[in-house]
């Protein structure tokens, strides 16, 4: 049915917004008005439930309109309104199928009215709205009901965690994707549960349960959700985080004096006062300690279970509906929770065999898996038939460039997690490949060589071996790591605390004139003096900002044989000890004592936490050596390995990637380039940008044209003498320089 | 200028010389897809014109569905021509269409905006047959009481106004069917303002909210609707015409003698015999309860809303003039209800 235009006086007539205001303002003298418009409300309802699917447009006020009216002002009148948040519940639940688009809103945005307003608590709030969500045909309702719960969630976990109400959450979400296993309604439960996680809402093990049981469901969907949650949900929550850190970043400095400058209004006042607010609390927030957030992969409880069942489930068995591309995410989890956990699956192992031939489609993702699924723990002797077939198929004279490139990158990958997966004549045989025209491939051939001089270099051949790794032969201390041998494990970037350290002491000691050497321990009292991080510390003075050395400088490595084992960068710093440099070696070994030598104050490990972020931000800098190296320590253990790194040099090679991906990546390391302008126009900008004003010359320039015709005018009329005095007094100013003079007269 | 130019092209266009090729046209390539299509077109050449005017009928039924019509007058309108077709169609003859059909287009008019319409609507409403009315009581009220609290005042006294008529025509049934007895009065307390102490006084403010109406003398109507409504629910039986209707009823059915009591083991005559049992509506509360005999009605009346409508009595008597005079009718009822009690 057609709205009914509504003329003003009719209007006039039936003005609930203005009767809501004076309730509100006034709620004793309006109940009278008010019981008037609950009996009209009543009776509304009684003909709506008489036909719910009808049209409820009748006459001046509909049903609509008086739900949001009491709704309202629900608050003024509790004992008159006890039924009525009932009444709302009971017409959503069972009309919702067949209300009108409009009312159906209203009902839910006035339970939810309710609730801010704590007639209802949030468990009913959710139970009424959840179950429409996942029953509803309408889609427009589901976006508003999945919003509305969202918020619902969102606010009652703003200020602390409400643990009851996200138990009960849980559990319905839990019961949700468990008790139907084949259907697609689990897909609310997902998109719920994942949008909380990203938010940073429900970061505790059994929301992960309930996304593992998605990821065991039977139908496709929701196995996929699932499994993309596992393998991206964390991601999209640091970048959440990061977005909302670096939001908008006030200037209070500037604000304080924009409100010197501009007129003084009420509203300019409290503008700035709620800037400032939001400002302090966002400095409060950035001292707070970080959120300890375990990654939903760490979170899992039954890692090796959960593993074996998605294998057998939705990989190896026949029944399995998936595509290749849902068996790839599947895939790629499986090998990342084996990576990750050190699982033992051996048939996954054999399941990769067949997949291994250069034709396969996607190919590459089932190597970036292959090599994923390899850990230090792996049976050697399983991996070696794998590696054969991969060099078999893959690396010959023959093959492409860019299927030998994938087969040497996703050898050297696995070799990196199982360096006992390589026999010594395969390892020869694809050395000699750094000898190729083809780029990726030399590349890909020496990064397997690089590896191999660190973790086997006996199994290479002499000359194949460099410097440093022959030398380590010799001296006994390079020997190939054996079986399930670890690694005595340190703190990472310990080392440059204590050079650091050693810094500031060698400073304050020529500060005070003492030789450099002399060992004091008057000092070291000073440092438990500074057993916190002190707010105002001179000695980071940059606060936040990270010191990048300017002048790196970059080399590439031309000569091969030098390998990795020469420093990558020269630091100008003024470092007088060359001795230093020599005995670099000596050093190393006491560094590592730091930790079992002294205690860590706090402000060791803030400095230590600092040092760290400046190391990564320096090799990133320079990173493209790094990059082409493929160092596998630049890696986070919980990072993915994808199918972009197992193509390596053939990904950005010029014939496949499209124009857009090109200027993508020359942009990489430019940052904040939107537009090609002139300095001039740059630097007009940015005081623009300030709020400064523009110099004489630019006024001049932007006058009205209009405004400069009357002197153009007057120009042309003048007389010959007066033209030649003007000539002459714009002359001497000129030998002056300028009206004021520069002579000094 | 550019129709000249635009008349140039088309010169030129006469004398161009079109291009011809030899051979074979270009062969269309293996994937080519025939977009073309042909469209074919229904043309009526004539419209569907009658000789013969619309009977009567056929024009009921088509003013019906133009109740729902936008403009003002039109509803009106088409409320007048379905007044005079029911007032003069021959006596005992059906109406045109049955009032369960009428109904649902007729409902919505007791809200509308405009006073004609509702004007309109009274007369035709008038013009009903009584026991058709009966049956339809509890459709109607949910509207009549909405309309007697709308903010609008003059929509809420043509409400009272029908609520009068419909008290008129089946009192019994207004009075006994679910919810008419202790909603309706709720709403007449309301649109009096009599609920609580405070809001009866002479010296607070009545109308306190709302356009006032056009229509003059709003309570003194809504008084007279009152004692109707009154007499209707717990008038002494015998006292008024529609109970002595009933009596007469009970006492002249003439069973011969060892029958007694056989009239309730009957038929019923009225259409929801069985209402009150309530199988397929949603569960009733204390105010949706049907109160069917007057003993109910009274003891309800004596515990709810005695008190509130003697305080509005008294205020009303002492504001003196029309109002006292139209309190003094509903004083009256209440007194014989009163001494009748609670029933024989």
């Amino acid at each position: 049915m057609v709205k009914r235009k509504l003329g003003a006086l009719e209007k006039v007539e039936a003005d609930l917004p203005n009767l809501q205001h004076k309730i509100r303002r006034d709620p004793k003298s309006y109940i009278e008005d008010f019981r008037a418009q609950h009996y009209q409300y009543e009776s509304h309802r009684e003909i709506f439930m008489a036909a719910p699917s009808a049209a409820t447009d009748t006459g001046i006020i509909s049903l609509r309109e008086l739900i949001d009216f009491i709704s309202h002002v629900a608050d003024c009148y509790p004992e008159i309104l006890k039924d009525f948040p009932q009444q709302l519940i009971d017409m959503l639940m069972q009309h919702h199928l067949v209300l009108e688009q409009e009312l159906r809103e209203k009902l839910v945005g006035s339970i939810v009215l309710l609730k801010k307003k704590d007639l209802i608590d949030s468990a009913t709030l959710l139970h009424t709205l959840f179950p429409i969500l996942i029953s509803t045909p309408s889609k427009t309702l589901r976006a508003l009901l999945f919003q509305k719960i969202l918020s619902e969630l969102r606010q009652a976990n703003s200020k602390t965690t409400n643990h009851k109400l996200n138990r009960t959450m849980q559990t319905v979400l839990f019961n949700l994707v468990t008790s139907d296993r084949t259907s697609s309604k689990a897909l609310w439960a997902i998109k719920l549960t994942r949008e909380l996680w990203k938010r940073q809402i429900w970061t505790d093990a059994k929301a992960v349960e309930v996304m593992k049981e998605a990821a065991l469901s039977e139908n496709e969907k929701v196995i996929v959700g699932g499994v993309r949650f596992f393998l991206g949900g964390d991601k999209e929550r640091e970048d959440m985080e990061d977005e909302s850190s670096d939001e908008e970043t006030l200037d209070i400095g500037r604000l304080r004096h924009t409100l010197q400058i501009n007129k003084k209004s009420k509203k300019k006042a409290r503008v700035a006062e709620k800037a400032m607010a939001t400002h302090k609390k966002k400095e409060r927030k950035k001292t707070q300690p970080h959120p300890l957030n375990f990654s939903a992969l760490h979170l899992l409880h039954d890692p090796q279970g959960f593993a074996e069942t998605l294998f057998s489930k939705h990989l190896q068995s026949s029944k399995s509906k998936l595509n290749l591309e849902q068996k790839l995410l599947v895939l790629q989890l499986v090998s990342r929770l084996v990576g990750l956990h050190k699982l033992h699956i051996m048939s996954l192992y054999s399941y990769f065999q067949k997949f291994l031939t250069p034709r396969q489609p996607s190919v590459t993702s089932f190597l970036a898996s292959l090599a994923q699924a390899t850990h230090d723990l792996v049976p050697p002797d399983v991996l070696e038939p794998l590696v054969q077939k991969i060099a078999n198929e893959f690396v010959s004279e023959a093959s492409a460039g860019e299927v030998a490139t994938a087969g040497l990158n996703a050898i050297r990958e696995i070799c990196v997690r199982q360096p006992l997966a390589m026999n010594e004549t395969l390892l020869q045989d694809l050395v000699m490949y750094k000898k190729s025209k083809d780029k990726g491939v030399m590349m890909a051939s020496k990064g397997l060589l690089s590896l191999y001089r660190d973790v086997g270099a006996q199994m290479l051949k002499k000359r194949d071996r460099g410097k440093e790794a022959s030398m380590g032969l010799r001296s006994g201390e390079k020997e190939q790591r054996r079986f399930g041998e670890q690694e005595t494990g340190g703190i990472e970037g310990l080392e440059l605390l204590e050079k650091w350290k050693e810094e500031e002491r060698r400073k304050k000691r020529e500060e005070k004139g003492l030789a450099s050497d002399d060992d004091d321990e008057d000092d070291d009292e000073n440092d438990w003096a500074a057993w916190n991080v002190e707010d105002d510390n001179d000695s980071d003075d940059s606060g936040g900002w990270i010191n990048v050395e300017s002048d790196a400088e970059i080399e590439l490595s031309d000569s091969e044989d030098e390998g990795k084992d020469r420093p990558s960068k020269k630091t100008k710093q003024d470092d007088p000890e060359t001795k230093k440099d020599e005995n670099i070696a000596a050093e190393e070994k006491k560094l590592s004592t730091l930790a079992t030598t002294r205690i860590l104050t706090p402000a060791d490990l803030a400095k230590l936490a600092e040092l760290r972020a400046q190391a990564s931000v320096n090799t990133a800098l320079n990173g493209t050596k790094s990059r082409r190296a493929g160092l596998p320590a630049a890696r986070h253990t919980d990072d993915p390995l994808t199918a972009q790194e197992i193509e390596g040099l053939a990904a950005l090679s010029a014939a496949k990637a499209t124009r857009e991906e090109r200027i993508a990546h020359a942009r990489e390391g430019k940052p904040d380039r939107d537009e090609h302008k002139s300095k001039e126009a740059r630097r007009r900008e940015r005081k623009q940008e300030q709020g400064k004003s523009t110099t004489n010359k630019e006024k001049a320039r932007r006058k009205n044209f209009l405004m400069t015709l009357g002197k153009a005018k007057s120009k042309n009329k003048r007389s010959l003498v007066e033209t030649r005095a003007v000539l002459k007094a714009h002359h001497d100013r000129q030998k002056r320089g300028g009206k004021r003079g520069n002579v000094g007269n | 200028m550019g129709s000249s130019a635009k008349r140039k092209k088309e010169k030129q266009k006469d004398f161009q010389k079109p291009k011809l090729k030899v051979g074979k046209a270009k062969a269309k390539p293996e994937n080519f897809t025939d977009t073309s299509f042909r469209s074919k077109a229904i043309v009526l050449n004539q419209q569907s014109l009658h000789v013969s005017a619309p009977n009567a009928d056929s024009q009921f039924s088509h003013h019906l569905s133009l109740l729902s019509s936008k403009s003002d007058s039109q509803r009106r309108d088409s409320l007048a021509h379905l007044t005079t077709t029911i007032a003069s169609r021959p006596v005992n003859s059906p109406l045109p269409q049955p009032v369960s059909v009428m109904l649902p287009s007729l409902l919505p008019l007791i809200l509308d905006a405009n006073n004609n319409v509702r004007t309109a609507l009274l007369k035709l409403l008038r013009t009903l047959p009584n026991n058709d009315v009966q049956d339809h009581v509890a459709q109607l009220l949910p509207y009549v009481r909405a309309g007697m609290t709308h903010l609008a005042a003059d929509i809420r006294v043509s409400a009272v106004e029908i609520l009068s008529w419909m008290v008129e025509a089946a009192g019994e049934a207004v009075v006994s069917c679910a919810g008419g007895w202790i909603k309706t009065f709720n709403c007449f307390l309301s649109i009096l303002g009599w609920h609580t102490e405070e809001s009866a006084r002479w010296s607070s403010n009545r109308a306190s909210f709302g356009k006032s109406g056009s229509q003059g003398r709003p309570m003194v109507k809504v008084l007279g609707a009152l004692a109707g409504f009154l007499d209707a629910g717990i008038g002494a039986p015998g006292a008024s015409d529609g109970g002595e209707d009933q009596l007469v009823v009970h006492s002249s059915s003439t069973w011969p003698f060892p029958l007694c009591q056989t009239s309730q083991h009957m038929i019923s005559d009225s259409a929801t015999p069985y209402a009150y049992l309530n199988l397929f509506g949603q569960p009733r509360d204390e105010e949706g309860e049907m109160y069917e005999t007057r003993g109910d009605r009274f003891r309800v009346f004596s515990t709810r809303f005695l008190p509130a409508v003697e305080r509005g009595l008294k205020s009303a008597r002492e504001e003196g003039g029309e109002l006292g005079r139209a309190s003094s009718g509903v004083t009256k009822v209440l007194k014989e209800a009163l001494s009748y009690g609670s029933g024989p």
